[in-house]
């Protein structure tokens, strides 16, 4: 990308985040979803081969559909109410809408089938951004609408994300669609207690957060897509290869790592409020995550994949890739869990 | 004093002196078969003055007990009960078996192991007549099981031979159904009852429960081969001729018609028992008179005969006339047991071969044979006052003015028909026409071991049921007045069946045969009986079992049924949802649907 036109495009997308969560009037809020969209599209097309382009447009049409839902939505709610402000209480059939449209601006299920494809399509940091900034502005609208939110349409969703994200996963190889799909697991997860105690979605977002931010930096050092490519991290940097097992069981809650944390919150938020068959479920569809996680560290930890005699270990040549924050953020997304009472509090 | 009961306790006791003789190591003088066959004709010799004496002294029963053991709650006692059935049949069978073992040395002459043979019929005697002097059950199983025992080891006496080996476990397996019926109605009766006495247990007929009669029935229909356990006794033939002479004819198979006599105080009662036996018998006699109809194998037509005659028994006893019964078994024993004597003498005669369709034109060369065959046929069809019309006649009689099943009746009296029938057409192939047997066969019946047991038994065949009946107590109400016709109906039917065989053979003898239709094979092939239940049953259990034990324990509920379904269900529903087709219409209908769908159910 052209250094002169990145600032502004970052700024831009940081930007309509910003008036997204700041502001209280409905319009200010659809404004900022739209620049956040309309900068991020030239994000995505990084790389210019068709694929980009393909995963760009789809992005594009997906997230405007939603927007104009929204918008419509807006405007229902003011016909019925005459507010506009984010903060008080919405009518039920525009709720109904916002709610869609934001969940297909997210990326859940049923709405989740571009997901896979526009995280493929994209460079591995653009796909990061995709999958943890992108949710920031979603999260906040649907934050502040939760009181008014239909508790059933949203457990559904939820519940039906976690198993869609599950059972898509199983079949992958490629390494940005398994984590599309584990994010849609991921949003199925957080949704689920958006209604009883909204603190623990963005406890979970946070935590969500820094797991696919260490993941997306530890692939991007090895600049690894498939798992093929991944079961060279051996020798691309050794001491890299045995860390991948613990962010990868983080990733899929396994205690006493830090991503059972928000799990753990989240079912105790439920059967708090006397719903177990739920957790029950999205618990056990949840290990299918784990196992494709399971996967990539067989071929990445466990196993050593054959080579020829004459390999290079490219492992004794100097990187020059930037790793930013690899080492703390490995830490953060493991060993979170002794602290867990200090992190809650912040909550 | 009336010694009848020493007497005859003697001949009992002497009748195990041979068995014993064989444990210690004798200087044998003589042949060992010649001292067990002299042994049984003295046996014989000293049951008569004690049946005599106990027929002339008008007395009831006798009963001779030693008390054996007690077990907590039952007194097992060795009981011997010497009433009219045990005393008249004991001297009978002993008659019979003393001509069966004289008959034998001639007929196992080169046989090597011709000493056990004669031991095992010994056992096999002494196993019968505790069966049937036995007063409480307990000893009479100890009986039953003994000639099963006795019959399986003489059915496969040429045990190098399979089909023999089968035969006796055919044998065994069906009698053992049998047993099944007969333990059931002990257990019944030990439980009710508290007792295995049969006189306790005719005396408290309270119950009026049909569970033990049943059990009876069955026990009966497997130990004398009615229909559905019936095929054990044509391939018992297996055994040598002197072995189907004793037990297949005359003395072990009665056994379970035996039973049904004793207990016939028990069955008066029950109309439904009664019933069951009387559809039970009929079907025997019938279906086993039209089997017997198309066999080749002349021990095999006789075998067919004495199904047929076990199965007029059990009419006779379905139509509450156990007395009657009683004589049948008594005289069909002569003319049964002399039948096969024949039928032996033939087979060796003409070097082993058994069909009739290789016989014929034995009436000059074997005068004797050929001539007790013919009397031991008439006597089979009931031709008047030779011994079979005595019995054979009042059971019809009977049969004709009870007010029972008519249509039991009916296939009995066709029943009698056949009789006579197959009997005209063994004579026929066996006897006339000319010879079809190799010719240089060495045929001779000079041997007196052949002849005069043969001879005493047809004179037994002729005048034995004026004599049993001119000298028997009245056992049964006489029966009541009947029509003319009815009372010539038996006559009628078996030379209607004589006149008829007798036509179609010597009609039919000279023409070419054709591809045989469809009854001639239900005939030959014994109703399809044996050739179905023999594979199907077994073959139904192994399948079964097969099944359960690999396919629905290891197969289904520890593979299938859990982890290869959960598997298998997550793996379609995976292909399943990652396959998309990529194309922005579809996605944007997810979209619109569900939103539409929840807009509309909402609200």
């Amino acid at each position: 990308m052209n250094p002169l036109a990145q600032p502004i495009i970052y700024t831009t997308m940081i930007t309509g985040t910003l008036i997204t969560t700041l502001s209280s009037h409905w319009f200010l809020a659809w404004v900022g979803l739209e620049m956040n969209m309309l900068a991020f599209i030239p994000i995505l097309m990084k790389k210019t081969n068709p694929r980009s382009t393909e995963a760009a447009i789809k992005y594009f049409l997906m997230q405007s559909t939603a927007s104009m839902v929204l918008m419509m939505a807006i405007i229902s709610n003011n016909l019925l109410s005459g507010c506009w402000t984010t903060t008080s209480y919405i009518n039920q059939p525009p709720s109904l809408m916002m709610m869609t449209a934001l969940a297909m601006k997210l990326g859940m299920a049923p709405f989740h089938f571009w997901v896979p494809e526009v995280t493929q399509g994209t460079p591995l940091t653009s796909g990061l951004l995709l999958l943890t900034w992108q949710k920031l502005a979603p999260i906040s609208i649907m934050y502040q609408i939760h009181p008014s939110i239909n508790i059933h349409i949203l457990l559904t969703l939820s519940t039906l994300s976690t198993a869609m994200g599950s059972w898509g996963g199983l079949n992958q190889t490629q390494l940005r669609k398994i984590l599309g799909y584990s994010s849609i697991t991921h949003m199925g997860w957080m949704m689920m207690t958006l209604v009883y105690n909204p603190m623990t979605t963005i406890f979970y977002l946070t935590i969500y957060i820094i797991l696919t931010t260490t993941m997306f930096l530890t692939l991007n050092l090895s600049s690894s897509t498939t798992t093929l490519m991944l079961s060279r991290t051996w020798n691309k940097s050794t001491h890299l290869a045995p860390l991948m097992a613990p962010i990868l069981m983080s990733l899929g809650g396994l205690p006493p790592l830090t991503g059972f944390l928000p799990k753990w919150i989240i079912i105790q938020e439920l059967t708090m409020n006397n719903s177990f068959l739920i957790p029950s479920i999205m618990t056990i569809m949840t290990l299918l995550n784990l196992y494709f996680y399971m996967r990539l560290i067989y071929t990445t930890s466990l196993t050593l994949f054959p080579t020829s005699n004459n390999t290079k270990m490219t492992w004794q040549l100097e990187n020059t890739k930037p790793m930013p924050l690899i080492p703390p953020l490995i830490i953060t997304s493991t060993l979170l869990l002794p602290i867990s009472p200090l992190l809650l509090t912040f909550h | 004093m009336i010694m009848h009961t020493p007497i005859m306790m003697t001949t009992l006791i002497s009748l195990t002196l041979p068995i014993f003789a064989t444990l210690t190591n004798p200087c044998k003088k003589r042949s060992y078969p010649d001292y067990v066959k002299t042994t049984v004709m003295y046996a014989f010799i000293t049951s008569l003055p004690s049946t005599t004496l106990f027929i002339l002294s008008n007395q009831e029963t006798t009963i001779w007990s030693w008390h054996w053991m007690t077990t907590q709650t039952l007194d097992l006692t060795l009981s011997f009960k010497l009433d009219y059935f045990s005393m008249m049949f004991i001297p009978i069978a002993l008659f019979v078996t003393w001509s069966i073992m004289e008959f034998s040395l001639w007929y196992m002459n080169s046989d090597p192991n011709i000493n056990q043979f004669f031991k095992y019929l010994l056992i096999f005697l002494t196993a019968m007549l505790t069966l049937v002097t036995a007063n409480n059950l307990f000893q009479f199983f100890i009986g039953w099981e003994g000639v099963g025992i006795m019959s399986f080891l003489l059915i496969s006496w040429w045990h190098a031979r399979t089909d023999a080996n089968t035969a006796a476990i055919q044998a065994i397996l069906y009698n053992r159904i049998g047993d099944i019926g007969l333990i059931l109605a002990m257990t019944w009766f030990l439980l009710h009852y508290n007792s295995w006495d049969l006189q306790q247990m005719l005396a408290l007929n309270s119950n009026s429960s049909s569970l033990p009669l049943v059990g009876l029935l069955l026990a009966a229909a497997g130990k004398s081969a009615q229909f559905g356990l019936h095929p054990w006794l044509p391939s018992a033939m297996e055994g040598p001729t002197p072995v189907s002479a004793l037990l297949h004819s005359s003395t072990m198979v009665i056994a379970g018609v035996f039973l049904l006599i004793r207990f016939h105080p028990l069955m008066e009662t029950n109309t439904t028992i009664q019933n069951l036996t009387l559809c039970l018998g009929a079907t025997t006699t019938l279906f086993t008179a039209i089997c017997a109809l198309t066999q080749n194998d002349i021990k095999k037509i006789v075998a067919f005969s004495t199904s047929s005659q076990l199965g007029l028994m059990m009419v006779t006893i379905g139509i509450n006339q156990p007395y009657l019964a009683f004589l049948h078994i008594c005289t069909h024993a002569f003319f049964k047991a002399m039948l096969f004597m024949c039928s032996g003498s033939i087979i060796h005669n003409l070097n082993n071969e058994q069909d009739i369709r290789k016989m014929g034109g034995l009436l000059k060369t074997m005068p004797l044979t050929s001539t007790s065959m013919i009397i031991g046929n008439l006597a089979l069809t009931g031709m008047p006052f030779l011994t079979g019309f005595y019995s054979k006649d009042l059971i019809i009689e009977a049969t004709n003015t009870s007010y029972t099943n008519a249509w039991a009746l009916f296939i009995t009296l066709i029943a009698t028909s056949l009789t006579s029938a197959y009997s005209t057409r063994t004579i026929l192939l066996t006897l006339t026409g000319p010879p079809r047997f190799p010719a240089l066969t060495y045929i001779n019946e000079n041997n007196p071991a052949l002849l005069n047991p043969i001879k005493r038994l047809t004179m037994g065949s002729m005048i034995t049921g004026f004599l049993i009946t001119s000298n028997i107590p009245p056992t049964s109400p006489p029966l009541p007045m009947m029509p003319f016709y009815l009372k010539l109906s038996a006559l009628c039917a078996t030379a209607l069946g004589f006149l008829t065989a007798l036509d179609l053979t010597l009609m039919t003898n000279k023409l070419k045969m054709k591809n045989p239709s469809q009854v001639f094979k239900f005939s030959n092939m014994l109703g399809y009986f044996p050739t179905t239940i023999h594979r199907t049953i077994p073959y139904q259990s192994l399948l079964m079992s097969q099944n359960l034990a690999l396919l629905l324990l290891d197969s289904t509920w520890l593979e299938k049924s859990m982890p290869k379904t959960i598997s298998q269900a997550h793996i379609t529903t995976s292909m399943t949802v990652t396959t998309q087709k990529g194309m922005i219409k579809l996605y944007s209908l997810s979209f619109l649907i569900p939103l539409t769908l929840a807009l509309f159910l909402m609200m």
